[in-house]
C-alpha cells in the first residue's frame, strides 16, 4: 500500500471497539489501490493486524469483491439475477464478451476491462443493471454499453 | 389504488439528501422530541405500541425485539442490516442514496431507546456510493449535534459507525453479519444465544433492517397509537415493495399493509404486464419465498394473508414472470445463485443445492431424464428445515412451489428435451 493508505490503515485499528473489525476496511483499502489483492499485500496486511498471512487469506476468499487476480482499470460488473435476466442481461453479457472478447469473468489483453457476471446487486426495478467500478447503470442496453466502452476507450492515451 | 408514502413521503424532494433541505421537511424532529422530551424507555414502548414488525425479512415485532435486551448493564449495540441482498429486493437501496438523514435519524433514534451509545450501519460491499453519502449525511448530521458525544446537549453519546461488506449474500443473516462486521469470515452463528443477549463482540445487540429503523421516525413523529391504525392489527404501517421482471413500470411503491392486494400493486402501480404478455406468476417476498400463480393475485399484502396463501411477506422484493419466461430457467438461475452463495458449512444446504443445481441444468439444456423432477423434490425434502440457518430453506422456496405449480413446464422439457417456450429470452 502507498503511504497515505497505511496510514488510513493505522487509523482503522482503532476504529473500532474491538481491532479484529479492521480487517475487512483494510482489505476494501488494497482492493481500492491495486485492484486486486496481491500476496506481498497479504503479508502486509496479516502484519498490521497481528495475523498470519494464511488466516488474513481465510477471511478474504469468503468474499468475492476481493480479486485475486488482477482487474482491468474498469470493472464492470453485469447482474444476472431473475429480474435482469428477465429483461435482458443474458443479450447485455453476450454483447460485452463479444464486443471485448473476454469469457465469463475475464479481462481484455489491454488491462481496459473485466467483465464479471455477478449476483443481484439491489437495482433490480432498472433492470438490467450494470455496475461499474461500483457505480450503478441502470436500464443498459447494448447501445449504451457501446457508448460507455467507446468514450472509456477515447480518455486513454493512444500509446497505453 | 394509491400509494401512501410515509417513509418514501420526501424521498423525490431535490436536495433532500442535504441536512438544511431535510430539516426544512420536518427532519430531525423525532430525534429532538425522543432525546430532549422523552425516556429512551417511553420511545421504545412508542415503537412496541406501533405494533411495527421487521421489514427485513422475518417480521418479527420490533417493539418485542428491543425488550429482549437485559438489563445488566453491559454495552449494547445497535446493528442496522442494510446489506439488501435478497434478489429482487432494492427499497433500502433507494432510501439510503436518496434520503440518507431518514435513516440517520431513525438510527439515532433507536440506539437512544434501546441505550446503546455505537451503532453500526452495515453496508453490502456494493453499495460503495451509498457509503459516501451516508458518511456525508452523517458529518452534516454530527455538526448540527445530532450524532455525537453528546447529542442535542442531553449529555447522550450516540456514535454511528459505517461499515461496508464485500459481496455476500449470506451476510444478511443476522449472525453471519455480526462475524462479518467483527472481520470475520461471514458465517452465521448458532442460535441461541440470540443477538439480544450475545451479538457484536459477545454484548447485547439489535439487530434491524433498513427500512424498519427509518419507520421509527414516522412513528415517534405521528405517535405509536397512530401508526398502529395504518394497515391491520398484525400488520401495521407501510411497507415498501419492489417490484421487478416483466411488468411495464417496475420500482419501489410504499403501500398501507393489508389495503393493497398483490395484484393492484402489480397491476395498477407498476403498470400490469408488457405489451401482448401475460403474467404467469409471482414471487411476492424475495427470492426466497413460494411462487404464486394468477389465481393468487387477490391475496391482500399483509404477513398473514400472504402466509395463508402459502407463501411470504419478506422482504417486499415482488418479481414478476410472464408466459416468455421460462419457469425451468427462473428456478435453475436462482439456484446457481443459492449454491454460490451457500456458505458451505452445512451439508444438506451445501451438497443439496450442488445437485439442484446440475439436475435443472440439465433439464434446462434438454438432457433430462425420467424421474429428474422426483429427485429434485426429495431433495428439496433433504434440505427443508435440515439446515444450520435459514439460507437453505430460502433456496428452495420457489423451486419447491414452482414444481407443483408448473409442474407440466418442467415435464415438457424432459419429454421434449427441450423448452417448449423455444428460444425467447425476454
Ligand atoms: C440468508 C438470509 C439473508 C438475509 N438477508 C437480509 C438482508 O439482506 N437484509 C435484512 O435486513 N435482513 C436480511 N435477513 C434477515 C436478518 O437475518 C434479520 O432477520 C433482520 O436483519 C432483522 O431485522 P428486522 O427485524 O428489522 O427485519 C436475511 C436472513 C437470511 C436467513
Ligand atoms: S444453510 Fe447454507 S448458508 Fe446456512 S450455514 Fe448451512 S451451508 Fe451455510
Ligand atoms: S436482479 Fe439484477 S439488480 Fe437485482
Amino acid at each position: 500500500m502507498n503511504a497515505e493508505r497505511l496510514a488510513k490503515a493505522r487509523e482503522l485499528l482503532e476504529a473500532f471497539p474491538q481491532k479484529s473489525s479492521a480487517l475487512i476496511p483494510i482489505l476494501h483499502l488494497v482492493e481500492e489501490e491495486f485492484g486486486w489483492i496481491p500476496e506481498e499485500e497479504v503479508a502486509v496486511v496479516a502484519d498490521l493486524m497481528g495475523y498470519t498471512p494464511a488466516y488474513v487469506e481465510s477471511v478474504l476468499s469468503f468474499y468475492t469483491l476481493f480479486h485475486r487476480q488482477p482487474t482491468g482499470k474498469y470493472l464492470i460488473q453485469v447482474c444476472r439475477g431473475l429480474s435482469c435476466q428477465v429483461r435482458g442481461a443474458d443479450e447485455l453479457s453476450k454483447f460485452l464478451y463479444e464486443e471485448l472478447g473476454v469469457q465469463r469473468s475475464g479481462t481484455t489483453e489491454d488491462g481496459m476491462f473485466t467483465v464479471e457476471a455477478v449476483e443481484c446487486i439491489a437495482l433490480c426495478k432498472d433492470a438490467p443493471a450494470v455496475q461499474i467500478n461500483l457505480e450503478f447503470y441502470p436500464d443498459m442496453t447494448p447501445e449504451k454499453m457501446q457508448a460507455f466502452l467507446d468514450k472509456a476507450r477515447q480518455e486513454v492515451p493512444s500509446d497505453a | 389504488m394509491p400509494e401512501t408514502r410515509i417513509l418514501f413521503k420526501h424521498i423525490d424532494v431535490p436536495g433532500i439528501d442535504r441536512i438544511d433541505v431535510y430539516e426544512q421537511h420536518g427532519g430531525y424532529q423525532s430525534l429532538r422530541k425522543a432525546v430532549l422530551d422523552m425516556t429512551p424507555e417511553s420511545v421504545a414502548q412508542e415503537v412496541m405500541t406501533s405494533n411495527l414488525r421487521g421489514r427485513g425479512g422475518a417480521g418479527f415485532p420490533t417493539g418485542r425485539k428491543w425488550s429482549f435486551l437485559p438489563k445488566d448493564g453491559r454495552t449494547r449495540y445497535l446493528v442496522c442490516n442494510a446489506d439488501e441482498s435478497e434478489p429482487g429486493t432494492c427499497k433500502d437501496q433507494e432510501l439510503i442514496y436518496k434520503n440518507p438523514h431518514l435513516l440517520i435519524e431513525g438510527v439515532a433514534a433507536s440506539a437512544y431507546a434501546i441505550g446503546a451509545e455505537d451503532a453500526f450501519i452495515y453496508l453490502r460491499g456494493e453499495f460503495k456510493v451509498g457509503y459516501a453519502i451516508l458518511e456525508r449525511a452523517i458529518a452534516e448530521a454530527r455538526a448540527k449535534g445530532y450524532v455525537g458525544d453528546d447529542v442535542l446537549g442531553s449529555g447522550r453519546r450516540i456514535e454511528i459507525t459505517l461499515y461496508l461488506g464485500a459481496g455476500a449474500y449470506i451476510c444478511g443473516e443476522e449472525t453471519a453479519l455480526l462475524n462479518s462486521l467483527e472481520g470475520k469470515r461471514g458465517q452465521p452463528r448458532l442460535k441461541p444465544p440470540f443477538p439480544a443477549t450475545a451479538g457484536l463482540y459477545g454484548m447485547p445487540t439489535v439487530v434491524n433492517n433498513v427500512e424498519t429503523l427509518a419507520a421509527v421516525v414516522p412513528i415517534l413523529e405521528m405517535g405509536g397509537a397512530e401508526y398502529s391504525k395504518l394497515g391491520s392489527e398484525k400488520s401495521a404501517g407501510t411497507k415498501l415493495f419492489s417490484v421487478s421482471g416483466t411488468v411495464r413500470n417496475p420500482g419501489n411503491f410504499e403501500v398501507e399493509l393489508n389495503k393493497v392486494t398483490l395484484r393492484e400493486l402489480v397491476y395498477d402501480l407498476a403498470g400490469g404486464p408488457l405489451e401482448g404478455r401475460e403474467i404467469k406468476g409471482i414471487i411476492p417476498g424475495g427470492s426466497s419465498v413460494p411462487i404464486l400463480t394468477p389465481d393468487k393475485f387477490d391475496v391482500a399484502l399483509d404477513y398473514e394473508s400472504l402466509a395463508a396463501a402459502g407463501t411470504m411477506l419478506g422482504s417486499g422484493g415482488v418479481i414478476v414472470l410472464d408466459d416468455h419466461s421460462c419457469i425451468v430457467k427462473s428456478t435453475l438461475r436462482l439456484m446457481e445463485f443459492y449454491r454460490h452463495e451457500s456458505c458451505g458449512f452445512c451439508t444438506p444446504c451445501r451438497e443439496g443445492t450442488m445437485w439442484l443445481d446440475q439436475v435443472l441444468e440439465r433439464i434446462e439444456a434438454g438432457l433430462g431424464r425420467p424421474g429428474d423432477l422426483e429427485m429434485l423434490a426429495d431433495l428439496c425434502v433433504n434440505i427443508e428445515g435440515r439446515t444450520f440457518c435459514p439460507l437453505g430453506d430460502a433456496a428452495i422456496g420457489v423451486l419447491k412451489s414452482g414444481l407443483e405449480l408448473y409442474h407440466e413446464e418442467y415435464q415438457a422439457h424432459i419429454d421434449q428435451g427441450c423448452c417448449p417456450l423455444g428460444e425467447v429470452v425476454r
